[in-house]
């Protein structure tokens, strides 16, 4: 009952307040007009010239030419004759890509199999790569395509992509949990208003809960709205198809989804804990920079080390960066996301107990 | 024993508070020791339906003995009884039965005094229809309808502390302790304050205010307890304490005793 009262009233402060929602909704929009602004500036809307070398036939070929044609651009079909050569084209620049379908692929049946090469550093080798995929998947094909490019490097859209979003998740989520738990909870101690409520007997446990639910809650809404802004805008910025994105699978999104939800009740009852300390919002924000500068040490660290041990599971932050940059690059680590959740659960939940203790300390409250 | 808790509604038995000093603090009050004793074996208690005035200079113990009362902090020894709960073995209890409040208002500005009223009463775990009858009650008898809708950061400093005081009795406890109640007020914000008191009291209701202003506790108190450095140095009805003197005349006399003049 109390803490459905406290709770509700974190709501009640945060839904009655047009600046609050418009803090939290803002970054999100200003991340997509942004990027949205950059990819039109960098990439001129020219309609794309695309030659491809074609072996086998398939009736998806029909289909990519349809949607090339819709979206105005242009694709000459060349028959595949000399491998090596039409390599040195790909390579060159010359050409798009070379893609190659078995005997009977459309039955779909033993030994059917697509392949494709194609230069990941060329704007057009890239997007050609992700139509691909894409109509591939429509058309429910559940087998790998034999992929290689021409040049040494990993495909260079899905690169950066991998190695930017994790970090530009966690800086989002992380400002999104800042400007609600900062004012909420540092903000009612400064102002003494939580000593208010500490003098009624209600437990202190449930004031911590009612404190991180409900802010976890609205920072999700934040945190939704910024990762929104980002992967609607992303894709247009690196001059990529929307395409790009249908390569990951229903279970990829939704393990990203669990990790960053994970992420923010823990982000939150650090930002909590330390404001419980702090005697001031201005003391609270120094402390809480400080813990930002360290996640984001963290979420740089993992994009350079590329591979830990399976230990990393146990480390809070890191392993949803971790996680979060094996998804996009395209791995399934199922397990490892799901222990990540579990693991962050926990973080917070000894957090959430950490405050109730401090909410009873005489000289965290009282102290002079 | 009935009768004991009917009447003497708080006792306090020994009191003892220490603090460690932080060194920020010992800059601020110039001095090398660490640990201060706040509150110094303090006894005293106070009847139903009375006004018990605690009256001492800064620094003297005030607050630290009324959240002591209140069970914000812990004695380190000795302890009190509040409607015969002890504050370290019934925190809960005694929670139960106090209204806490002091001088400097500490209400969320962004919330209308109807929206408080029933957070606090929910907090304190008050039934609901019982609520709303107190609700509609003690703001009709403090004039807070009128703006009972009003965001509390858009009200006159007078209405907030109106709705502050309203809501510390929220759960009808049976005292209420108020520290330094007119402190920073001006003079009509001070009276809202002083005529809330008289009025508890004849609600039958047992107050514990702490102050330095001696003309409040002549005003308003039925007992008073002077505290010096901790220590009660003076305690009974008001006119036992001061005789023929002021209350004032008192004090100093007191004080010199103990200190000698003043510099
Ligand atoms: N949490 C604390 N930590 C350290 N010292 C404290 C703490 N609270 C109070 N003190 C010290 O204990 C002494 C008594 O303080 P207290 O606040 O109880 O006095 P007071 O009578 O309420 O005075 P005032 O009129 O200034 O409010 C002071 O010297 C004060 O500095
Ligand atoms: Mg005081």
């Amino acid at each position: 009952m109390k803490l459905v009262a406290l709770i509700k009233k974190e709501f009640h402060r945060f839904f009655h307040d047009p600046r609050l929602i418009v803090t939290i909704l803002l970054p999100g929009i200003v991340i997509f007009l942004l990027y949205t602004l950059l990819g039109n500036i960098i990439h001129t809307e020219e309609s794309r010239e695309m030659k491809v070398y074609l072996s086998g036939n398939s009736a998806v070929v029909e289909v990519l030419e349809q949607q090339i044609k819709e979206s105005g651009d242009k694709v000459e079909w060349l028959p595949l004759e000399n491998e090596e050569e039409a390599r040195a084209a790909v390579k060159e620049g010359e050409a798009t890509a070379i893609l190659t379908f078995s005997e009977n692929f459309d039955l779909f049946g033993e030994g059917a199999r697509a392949g494709i090469v194609y230069d990941s550093g060329s704007e057009n080798g890239s997007y050609f790569y992700g139509l691909v995929t894409s109509v591939l998947i429509s058309v429910g094909m559940r087998f790998p395509i034999d992929v290689q490019t021409v040049n040494d490097s990993a495909d260079m859209g899905r690169e950066i992509l991998t190695s930017l979003l994790p970090f530009l998740v966690v800086t989002f989520v992380f400002s999104a949990c800042m400007s609600v738990t900062l004012e909420s909870v540092a903000g009612e101690k400064e102002r003494g208003t939580l000593s208010t409520i500490l003098a009624t007997s209600v437990k202190r446990s449930h004031i911590a809960l009612g404190k991180i639910i409900p802010l976890s809650c609205i920072s999700a809404i934040g945190a939704a709205s910024s990762f929104l802004g980002v992967v609607l805008s992303l894709p247009k910025l690196m001059g990529l198809d929307a395409a790009m994105f249908t390569g990951y699978s229903f279970i990829s999104y939704l393990l990203l989804f669990l990790l960053i939800l994970s992420f923010v009740p823990l982000i939150v009852s650090a930002i909590a804990t330390v404001s419980t300390l702090s005697r001031s919002v201005k003391e609270a924000s120094a402390y809480t920079s400080v813990l930002m500068i360290l996640v984001m040490i963290v979420s740089i660290v993992s994009l350079i080390v590329a591979q830990f041990g399976d230990w990393v599971v146990a480390v809070p932050v890191l392993n949803a960066v971790t996680a979060m940059g094996q998804i996009l690059s395209g791995m399934l680590p199922v397990w490892q996301s799901l222990v990540s959740v579990g693991v962050n659960l926990v973080f917070t939940a000894l957090l959430v107990w950490l405050i109730a203790k401090m909410l009873s300390s005489e000289r965290v409250m009282f102290g002079k | 024993m009935e009768d004991l808790f009917t009447s003497e509604i708080v006792r306090a038995e020994n009191l003892k508070k220490t603090f460690t000093l932080s060194r920020k603090q010992q800059r601020l009050e110039k001095t090398s020791l660490t640990r201060k004793v706040a509150v110094n074996g303090l006894s005293f208690s106070a009847n139903r339906g009375e006004i018990y005035g605690l009256l001492g200079p800064n620094g003297a113990g005030k607050t630290t003995t009324l959240r002591m009362l209140s069970t914000l902090i812990k004695p380190d020894e000795g302890d009190a009884y509040i409607m015969g709960h002890s504050v370290r073995k019934e925190p809960q209890k005694v929670r139960d039965c106090v209204g806490f409040l002091t001088g400097e208002l500490k209400l969320e500005t962004f919330f209308t005094p109807d929206y408080l009223f029933d957070f606090f009463g929910a907090m304190h775990g008050v039934e609901k229809e019982t609520l709303v009858k107190r609700k509609r009650e003690l703001f009709a008898r403090f004039g807070i309808d009128a703006f009972s809708q009003v965001k509390v950061g858009d009200l006159s400093t007078g209405m907030k502390q109106k709705v502050s005081l309203v809501i510390s009795i929220v759960h009808d406890p049976d005292v209420v302790i108020f520290d330094e109640p007119t402190n920073g007020l001006d003079v009509l914000t001070a009276k809202v304050v002083t005529d809330f008191l008289a009025e508890l009291k004849r609600m039958g209701k047992s107050v514990l205010l702490s102050t330095h202003i001696f003309s409040l506790v002549e005003k308003l108190c039925d007992r008073v307890g002077i505290i010096i450095d901790g220590k009660m140095v003076e305690e009974g009805p008001l006119e036992g304490v001061c005789g023929e003197r002021s209350l004032e005349e008192k004090f100093f006399e007191l004080y010199h005793g103990l200190k000698g003049e003043i510099v």
